[in-house]
Order: structure tokens, then sequence, then C-alpha cells
């Protein structure tokens, strides 16, 4: 054995749950994703005691990350409240002791992540951890691996810029709404997970690095920070992030908390209207927060 | 009880994993490992933190003591076709890495080069430049080595050509690491001093 595991206070697991050959494998992987920007690593995915397609695969980068005095955030769809994100760090604070939890963006060490970008920009110091379901992009216009594989090698995505190009001719627009096809540092493209276009932009030059785990398909790909992250587009058909303006033109603003320039979710209220509101929890607690201190102040 | 040297320790491992992403994350960046090295190496601990059995490792100028084999359980491979090589900075390169392959660039070689010292030294490499900025490197940075042999630098722009084969090179001293990635453009500033 040449990594001594630790188990402390008496638990029975691994630090991390996964065993240290594990954590070895997946962190020789992760070094190689980061040294070739956007090309998928294959890597051994372990089974772990919860279903493939539940954010496996980034669970196993953030255990293979995770240290004692860690600060892990666990956001689903913006939230940190849903069932994946409360399931999930509950499994990490119960493998790995020593390690603290956080809701907030800026008080977090590493970001583990199902279909959002936090709002608040991420600093240097931050790791953000995407889970991929389905990592290439490619599979939409070339059943093989073998052949994607090839041509992810020689950026040859002229293909995939076909099949934007039918959507442009049928809908007059890319109808891509989620896992928008982007290309990193002018080479490999990517699946950047089943973020919104909204969040595309915010992985361009980002001051965070950024990981993404798929644990059913066993990959592991990375955009470093200070990388291009272009969406794939055509000159005359730029990529647009989602409209929120209303019929008037007005950007619409969060029910909640009045923002008006993040990401809105669309309900229904039960009067039966459309209520948009924020994503980003985290983002909107922290805007109602100041707004009310202002309107405490002010009173 | 065997006492075991700290580098082999789990959590240890988990420090130098993160300053290696790190070092990777921002080519150039000086890291420095004393915290974890307990008197070992930079170089050992990042062997210790990234070796197992199913890996494999060449040592060209033998620089790993017979008693390190058996705990890093590497499999020997030669400078030509293993994943991970060990080298002395001081000498020329001799060999030809692997540099992977169009499918899996990924098995092109992580060179662990060991120099005098990391950080400062008369070798200045501006990583690179001005109007164009790489992975990891906000506009430019500066990297001074000493005890480089001139050879691996040349070596290195043919290795890493053709993106996305290439080499990752991570350099150590004593106690320091920094890395270069096969995507960081490295060129001499100047002239070294005579």
């Amino acid at each position: 054995m040449n990594a001594m595991p630790h188990t402390t206070g008496g638990n029975a697991y691994n630090f991390g749950f996964l065993d240290e050959y594990a954590k070895k494998e997946i962190r020789r992987a992760v070094l190689k994703a980061i040294a070739i920007p956007g090309y998928q690593v294959p890597y051994a995915s372990r089974e772990m005691p919860m279903g493939r397609g539940f954010g496996t695969g980034g669970l196993q980068l953030t255990l293979a990350l995770i240290g004692p005095g860690e600060v892990v955030k666990v956001i689903d769809q913006g939230s940190d409240d849903s069932v994946n994100a409360v399931n999930l760090r509950r499994f990490i604070e119960m493998t790995c002791p020593g390690v603290s939890t956080t809701t907030r963006t800026a008080e977090a060490s590493l970001i583990q992540s199902r279909h959002r970008i936090p709002e608040r920009p991420l600093t240097p110091t931050q790791i953000l951890v995407l889970q991929v379901p389905y990592p290439d992009p490619l599979v939409v216009v070339e059943p093989s691996e073998d052949k994607r594989k090839i041509m992810h090698g020689e950026a040859d995505y002229s293909r995939l810029l076909v099949k934007l190009y039918e959507d442009i001719v049928q809908f007059d627009e890319i109808t891509i709404s989620h896992r928008y096809p982007t290309r990193i540092n002018g080479h490999y493209v990517i699946d950047p997970s089943p973020i919104p276009r909204w969040d595309v932009p915010r992985l361009d030059h980002a001051a965070a690095l950024t990981l993404f785990g798929a644990g059913r398909e066993k990959k592991i790909y990375a955009v470093p920070p200070h990388t291009r992250a272009e969406p794939l587009a055509f000159s005359d058909v730029p990529f647009r992030v989602e409209d929120f303006r209303d019929e008037a033109g007005r950007r619409r603003a969060c029910a909640r908390c009045g923002c008006t320039d993040s990401f809105l979710d669309e309900f229904s209220s039960d009067a039966g209207e459309k209520v948009y509101q924020c994503s980003d929890t985290d983002w909107c607690d922290e805007k109602l927060l100041r707004k009310e201190s202002l309107r405490g102040e002010a009173a | 009880m065997m006492k075991h040297e700290c580098i082999w320790l789990a959590d240890v491992q988990q420090r130098v994993f993160r300053e290696l992403v790190e070092a990777f994350s921002r080519p150039g960046e000086v890291r420095d490992l004393t915290p974890w090295l307990d008197g070992a190496t930079a170089q050992r601990a990042v062997l210790a933190t990234l070796m197992d059995g199913e890996t494999t490792l060449a040592d060209p100028h033998a620089r790993l003591g017979a008693a390190d084999w058996p705990l890093l359980q590497a499999r020997i491979g030669t400078a030509e076709d293993a994943r991970y090589v060990v080298a002395d900075g001081r000498r020329a390169p001799g060999f030809e890495p692997a540099l992977g392959t169009l499918e899996s660039p990924e098995s092109g070689a992580t060179l662990l080069i060991e120099v005098a010292a990391v950080g400062s030294g008369p070798l200045a490499l501006e990583l690179a430049g001005p109007g164009i900025d790489g992975p990891g490197i906000d506009g430019r940075r500066e990297l001074r080595l000493d005890g480089l042999h001139p050879d691996w630098l040349l070596r290195r722009a043919d290795w890493t050509a053709g993106f996305p084969l290439g080499v990752d090179i991570l350099f150590t001293d004593a106690t320091r690491i920094v890395a270069l990635p096969r995507t960081t453009r490295a060129a001499p500033m100047g002239n070294p001093p005579t």
C-alpha cells in the first residue's frame, strides 16, 4: 500500500469514501485534463452508492479533490436545497469528517454543481466541479466513439456546424437551450454540461478552474483558468444568451429580490400567472438581504 | 512498527495533489510544497502522490533508489513509452518521450524534471506573451530556472509543436514545483548571463 488510508472518528469509510487507488487514478486524469484543455480524458469510473446520472462523475471528482478544512457547496438547478444537492452534500458530510459545507458561494472553496454556474463570479481560490450526463457534443452527428475521438483530435467539427446550420434554416435560430457546444482554447469542443446558454460566457477566461465529470460515460475534462471558451456560432448568426425581456421589451425582474441581471426561472402562480425568480438561490438571498438592510436603514 | 515518511500518508498526498492542480492550472506559478514534505524532496512527494501499479514510470537518469520502486509500485517503463519520466534537468534529454496520439493525447508523457532552483536563476522564460494569453496565463508570466540544460527547451518546442500531441513538464527543486503543460508557449528572455 503506497498511500496509507486514513479513517477518523470511528468512521467506517476511508476519508472521501473512494479508496486511495481510485483517487490516484482520478487525480492523474485531472492533471492531464487540465494540461489538454477540453479533451475528454477516460478514467475508470467507480460504482458509487447512488445511481449513475445522479452526479456520480462530479462526486468522484469532488472526493478526489477534497481535503480536511475544505468548504463545500453543492448546487442543483441553482439551489442548495433540492433533493440531489441535499443528498450529495449529506454524503460528503458523512464520508469526509472535518469538511464543512456552506450554501454561500463566496465562502466555498469547492463547488459541485448541476445545471448552473453561480451568478457570483468565482475567484482563483475556488474550483467548480460540474456534473455531466453526456460529455461528447459530437454524439449527435457521429455514433462511433472511435471516429469521434479522431474528429476531436483533428478539431474537425464541420458536421456539428452543419447541424447548427440546419437549425438556423429550420427555426431561424440555433435552438440548443442547454449543453451549448463550446470550443476551448481554439481546439476541442466540449459539452459544457446542461448549463443554460446564459452561463456559457462565464467559462470564458474565468478566474477559477472548472472540472467536468461524467460518471456513466467515464470521462473527465477541464477548462483551466484564463482559457478561451467560445460558443460555436456563425459570423452572421452570433451566439445569444436567453432573452428575459417581456412583451414591452423590458427586462423581467426576479419576483423575490428584484434582480434584473440574473438567470430567471419561470413558475406559474396559484392564479395561473407567470412568475419569474432567480435560479441561483444564494444570489437571490444575498440580493434580498441587501435590499432589506437598505430598507431598514431608510426607515 | 515501521515508520512511514509522511509523503505516503493519504492526507499529505491530497495536499500535494491540490498543489499540482494549482501548478498545472497556472503554468509558471511556483508552488512551495515545504509544509507537506517533512524532509522529502518535492519530486519524491509528487511521485508518491501520483504513482501506483496502474501506471508506468521511467527513470533514465537513475535518480530513484532501489527502495523507492516497491513503494511507488509503478510498472517500469522505458523513457520512450512510459507515462511518467523522472529526469535530471542538468543532463540533456537523451530520449524521445511518448507524445500520445490524436485519439489519446493523454498518453503523452509527464516529465518530472529536477533542476537546481525553481523560481530563481539565470534562465528566464517568458510564458505566453504580449497579445497572447493561454490556458492559465492572464497575459504573460515570467519563469526563472536554475540548472536546466538548454536542450530541454529546444526539444520541448519540437515535442509540443503538434497540439494535442505533446508532453507536460513539471519542474521541481528541493521543495518547489512549477508546471509547463503542453499548451504553454515558453521563450527565453534576452540572453542568459555568461
